[in-house]
């Protein structure tokens, strides 16, 4: 793989991180609406609560339930992703996910930011990687917490 | 033309989509609609756009030389689309999704691979902090037409009850 040679990160591998570690990730992004609705549209979710402004103003309902909602997959897809880079670089499986939680609704405009904390690691059956439980929290510009849940990642051990 | 339009909303009988709290039962299962194959470019467009920079999702070279035929799907994406599948029989007609619990991947998926998604009623429960509203929980699956398992999960979300017939 020296095609790879120095193409990733040095310092994410299996053995750069401990058990409590928090990390705070170096970028921030905007969701807008062209985020919402190109990937809702794209994994064909139906509900048009994400995609029909008209209907969501009609509504009127409890404040911000009465325009669209960004839809929570993808909300918490871009907090991962804003974590991915230093957690997911060298990741070689993504096992699962356990509690994801959606604490407040995003819209149209709100930026996301994203926190990491290190829960658990252990050894795995695979000779070059471990395997590294991590808890992701997504933080609104408003230091609102909108997101959190577990991730579990079989992660490469540095090469030799 | 303003004619057409109220005759249209005159003559028209809407054509319902989706279920509501009272047409869940504990047990009952979902064969949901379509299947979705899922594309190189649904995969690079994922990945790109929810800045999830793992080579395996974007990069061929390195999908091969760690053993894949081709791309990895990116594994969220591969849950959004199941999800995605999934919304119009169980929470289209609904509140706020709740979470998502003890979701595991089985394997990864290669792009071109097709996915269904399936699912059961395990849970249905009255909410007394939402009223017009009740709790369902379902376990939902995403599987080849092979009947491969590639992923499962629990998920649990307020669905709203029928309106009171007005009059």
């Amino acid at each position: 793989m020296d095609f790879m040679k120095g193409r990733t990160s040095p310092d994410n591998y299996f053995e750069d991180f401990e058990i409590g570690q928090v990390i705070a990730h170096a970028r921030g992004k905007t969701v807008t609406e062209m985020d919402n609705v190109l990937l809702t549209n794209l994994v064909m979710n139906t509900a048009d609560g994400h995609f029909n402004e008209h209907r969501m103003n009609r509504q009127n309902s409890i404040a911000g339930f009465n325009t669209r909602i960004v839809y929570g997959g993808i909300s918490f897809s871009i907090v991962i992703g804003l974590a991915a880079q230093d957690t997911g670089e060298h990741v070689l499986e993504e096992r699962g996910m356990d509690k994801i939680r959606l604490r407040a609704p995003v819209h149209h405009g709100d930026t996301l930011y994203s926190f990491t904390e290190v829960l658990d690691k252990s050894d795995s059956d695979v000779a070059d990687a471990g395997i590294i439980r991590f808890k992701h929290y997504g933080v609104n510009q408003d230091d609102k917490l909108v997101y959190d849940g577990e991730r579990t990642v079989l992660m490469q051990r540095r090469p030799k | 033309m303003n004619d057409i339009v109220a005759d249209l909303k005159a003559r028209a009988q809407p054509w319902r989509r989706g279920n509501s709290y009272e047409d869940f039962t504990k047990g009952q299962t979902f064969r949901h609609h379509w299947g979705r194959t899922i594309t190189a470019s649904d995969n690079v467009l994922f990945a790109t756009l929810t800045l999830h920079y793992n080579p395996l999702y974007t990069n061929a070279d390195y999908a091969r030389s760690r053993g894949f035929s081709d791309l990895v799907v990116c594994p969220l994406l591969l849950f959004n689309t199941v999800f995605g599948l999934s919304v119009e029989d169980l929470s289209e007609i609904g509140g706020p999704f709740l979470g998502v619990d003890q979701l595991t991947y089985q394997r990864p998926v290669i792009v071109g691979e097709t996915v269904y998604a399936n699912s059961e009623v395990i849970d249905r429960r009255e909410t007394e902090s939402r009223p017009g509203y009740g709790i369902v929980t379902w376990r939902t699956q995403g599987v080849t037409a092979d009947g491969d398992v590639l992923l499962v999960y629990r998920r649990a979300n307020l669905v709203r009850k029928r309106k009171p017939v007005s009059g």
